[in-house]
């Protein structure tokens, strides 16, 4: 007669192979670079020597560093705070029953599923202010009287949030309009009824359903925008302007790569974790209500 | 449908191919080469080069892969870091003696001296040594040139320029202005970091400048420095105004399409660009002339890159004599002349004998523009070729260059002086950054 496995032991080995892959995916490599962080190490070689909290006390007087958060800061607040605007805005005309809506809506979601680099590149190709057609277009209407460098130290970093914004929108308007199709049309009907303006249906009908899924995609995205390194590296790959757009991964990255110092390199990196941290649940303390989570 | 029979000795024709193929790759040794001249004609060339070494080594499986150049430090650096270095690859002079310096290479005196001391070019005969040893040799060496446009030079009554003061005026008088556009720069510049260090290190030479004192500190607040980022102040009125986004490849673009006049970072791969993009009746090097490297108010002579990577082998590859082997069969003329004629221009020979070979010497490239190799040679010659970083030829003995290229400062001095800092302030910014650079990495003492 077969013994069956104790439902205790059972449970343990369905959920094994999540704990394994969250174990060696997720949890070692943070607990390494946290180790790692309190250790002067090289990149390449094995030795490594001691020096606790020495990397952080450097980070704290590093000129570089505070740069480097500071330039993170303005690309991942603008770049959030326009994305969501254009997000939103594109996402309630994308509700709207009009000709060509699914065509359109299939083609709002083109610039997420391009991969980074084509992007990259087709925006400097575009945006090159020697033969570049957006210059060329601004010149030819008049609306510029000589070609704005949007790839020189002055524009490196308005240029890469517009380009980030580009790419990155679509994700907001997906997940605003998946909420906009599911609050029920009746709400809508009955503040109209009692003369509601358009601004005061969305102000107080719609804004309040989506305030959970805007939470969510302000959480996310301005994480991911604080943490985003391949359209930043490829933006101001190869170009001396590229220090404009330094922000604290790529720093960490150069730190890393190109100083060899793999120790300072994690302790960056931690230090970006702890920030993300905090912020996360300021955030949760700010704006989390019961309502949210019913 | 597929009866069980026929799937079953389907599947046991694949498992044996499959067995054969893998036994046949087991008992061969692969070697991995990365180099980097990506061009395809070199690719094939190379490719070509190792499908004749095979057969003469049915044992050998040679891969080669070609990186770009501003990629090769980074991904070698990776490769390192995860223990998977190739058996051989290209390196910057200053690669690879920090690499050699951290042990991390085979010399290479095996490979040297298969090649007789006194045929190698003198110039590179000590391109990378490390307490006595060799640890690499060069594939082939190239300078940086100033290309400028002669036609256009004389129809203005323009003299070439010789100092750097003559550089920003002609440049300024090339200007030219179409209703109210700039249609043509006076001069081109990249403004790739990789590129900003090799005109720091050059422009300082020509000034009669340097990096580093004797004992490694760093010198940037010194004359010549601070003279260096003034020029750049100047440069920067005269440059197209997004010279700091625009990558080497852009500037050989610039020159070629009628956007700019003179190229002050030039190499001879460029031949390639004008021969392809420039007008046909003017794409020859009597419009396209080189010209000495201006000089600076504190300096006598010109200085130019010196662009030569040595081949460099890595200590812990499996594959190691055999990719020594390999570079010998590398530098053998019959496999080493189409390599230097994939871009003619550019890859010149580091052995004098193939100089001197009429076999070399028979290229139609070569002949069209003898003019832009002669420049080089005289460079060459008169020991003004310097690699990335090095003022002095002493300064192959500071194993920290790489880091020091690597993290950046130089270009953030320049770009800051660029961007109004004065010059004084941004070389003591850089001065300070170098020196918590070196210390933290134990290279210099508090």
């Amino acid at each position: 007669m077969r013994r069956r496995l104790p439902g205790a032991v059972l449970g343990v080995l369905w959920i094994l192979p999540a704990l394994v892959l969250i174990t060696s995916l997720i949890l070692y490599p943070v607990a390494y670079a946290i180790w790692l962080s309190f250790f002067d190490k090289h990149s390449f070689f094995p030795a490594e020597r001691w020096v606790g909290l020495g990397n952080y006390a450097r980070i704290a007087g590093d000129a570089e560093f505070w740069d480097s958060l500071w330039k993170g800061v303005v690309y991942a607040g603008a770049s959030t705070g326009l994305q969501l605007v254009l997000g939103l805005a594109a996402a309630l005309v994308l509700h709207q029953a009009f000709r060509g809506r699914t065509a359109i809506r299939a083609l709002v979601l083109f610039p997420y599923m391009i991969p980074t680099i084509v992007a990259v590149i087709v925006w400097r190709w575009l945006l090159n202010e020697t033969y570049g057609v957006v210059d060329d277009v601004l010149l030819r209407l008049r609306l510029v009287r000589e070609p704005v460098v949007w790839l020189g130290v002055d524009h490196m970093m308005a240029s890469l949030i517009a380009v980030s914004v580009w790419q990155f929108t679509p994700f907001v308007v997906v997940s605003l309009l998946a909420r906009l199709q599911t609050i029920p049309l009746e709400l809508g009907e009955a503040a109209r009824v009692d003369g509601a303006s358009a601004w005061a249906r969305f102000r107080h009908v719609t804004l309040p359903q989506l305030r959970a899924v805007l939470f969510v995609v302000v959480l996310l995205r301005s994480i991911w925008m604080f943490t985003k390194f391949d359209t930043v590296w490829l933006w101001g790959e190869g170009a001396g302007a590229g220090r404009e757009i330094r922000t604290l991964p790529i720093y960490a990255y150069m730190r890393t790569f190109t100083y060899y110092q793999a120790g300072f390199g994690a302790a960056l990196a931690v230090i970006m974790f702890l920030m993300l941290m905090a912020a996360t649940l300021v955030y949760f303390r700010l704006f989390w209500g019961e309502e949210d989570a019913a | 449908m597929i009866g069980r029979r026929t799937l079953a000795a389907a599947l046991s024709a694949l498992v044996l191919v499959l067995s054969v193929a893998l036994a046949e790759a087991a008992d061969k040794k692969v070697i991995r080469l990365w180099q980097t001249e990506t061009e395809p004609q070199t690719l094939a060339v190379l490719n070509q080069m190792a499908a004749e070494y095979e057969k003469t080594h049915p044992d050998v499986s040679v891969k080669i892969e070609g990186l770009a150049w501003g990629d090769l430090e980074r991904k070698l650096t990776a490769a390192l870091a995860a223990g998977a270095p190739p058996d051989a690859a290209h390196g910057q002079p200053i690669t690879c003696v920090s690499f050699a310096a951290k042990g991390l290479l085979r010399p290479v005196d095996d490979l040297a001296d298969s090649i007789p001391k006194d045929n190698l070019v003198d110039a590179f005969r000590n391109l990378c040594q490390w307490n006595g040893k060799t640890y690499g040799v060069g594939h082939s060496p190239a300078s940086s040139v100033f290309v400028y446009r002669k036609d256009l030079l004389a129809q203005k009554g323009l003299k070439v320029p010789r100092t750097w003061d003559e550089l920003v005026q002609v440049a300024e008088a090339l200007k030219e202005v179409r209703d109210g556009q700039v249609v043509r720069w006076g001069l081109t510049m990249t403004g790739q970091p990789l590129f900003i260090n090799i005109a720091v290190g050059e422009l300082l030479r020509t000034n009669g400048g340097r990096l580093f004192d004797a004992e490694g500190r760093p010198t940037l607040t010194e004359k010549p420095v601070l003279e260096l980022l003034d020029f750049y102040k100047k440069l920067g009125r005269v440059l197209p105004p997004g010279w700091t986004g625009h990558s080497y490849l852009d500037t050989f673009a610039n020159l070629a399409n009628d956007k700019a006049a003179m190229l002050y970072q030039a190499y001879g791969r460029g031949v390639g660009y004008i021969e392809k993009y420039a007008a046909k009746d003017i794409a020859d090097p009597d419009h396209f002339a080189v010209a000495d490297k201006v000089v600076g108010p504190s300096g006598r002579t010109p200085a130019a890159q010196l662009d030569c990577e040595p081949w460099m082998v890595f200590k812990d590859a499996k594959g190691g004599p055999e990719a020594v082997d390999f570079l010998k069969f590398f530098f053998q003329d019959e496999n080493y002349v189409p390599y230097l004629h994939s871009v003619p221009i550019h890859l010149l020979s580091i052995k004098k004998s193939t100089s001197r070979n009429p076999r070399y010497a028979d290229n139609a490239m070569i002949r069209k523009w003898r003019p832009w190799v002669d420049m080089q040679e005289k460079y060459f010659r008169n020991d003004w070729i310097k690699p990335v970083l090095v003022t002095d030829w002493e300064d192959m003995k500071k194993p920290y260059l790489l880091e020091v290229m690597g993290s950046g400062i130089l270009v953030d001095m320049v770009l800051d002086s660029v961007k109004g800092v004065p010059s004084a302030e941004a070389a003591a910014r850089a001065q300070k950054r170098v020196e918590e650079l070196l210390a933290s990495s134990g290279y210099l003492k508090k």
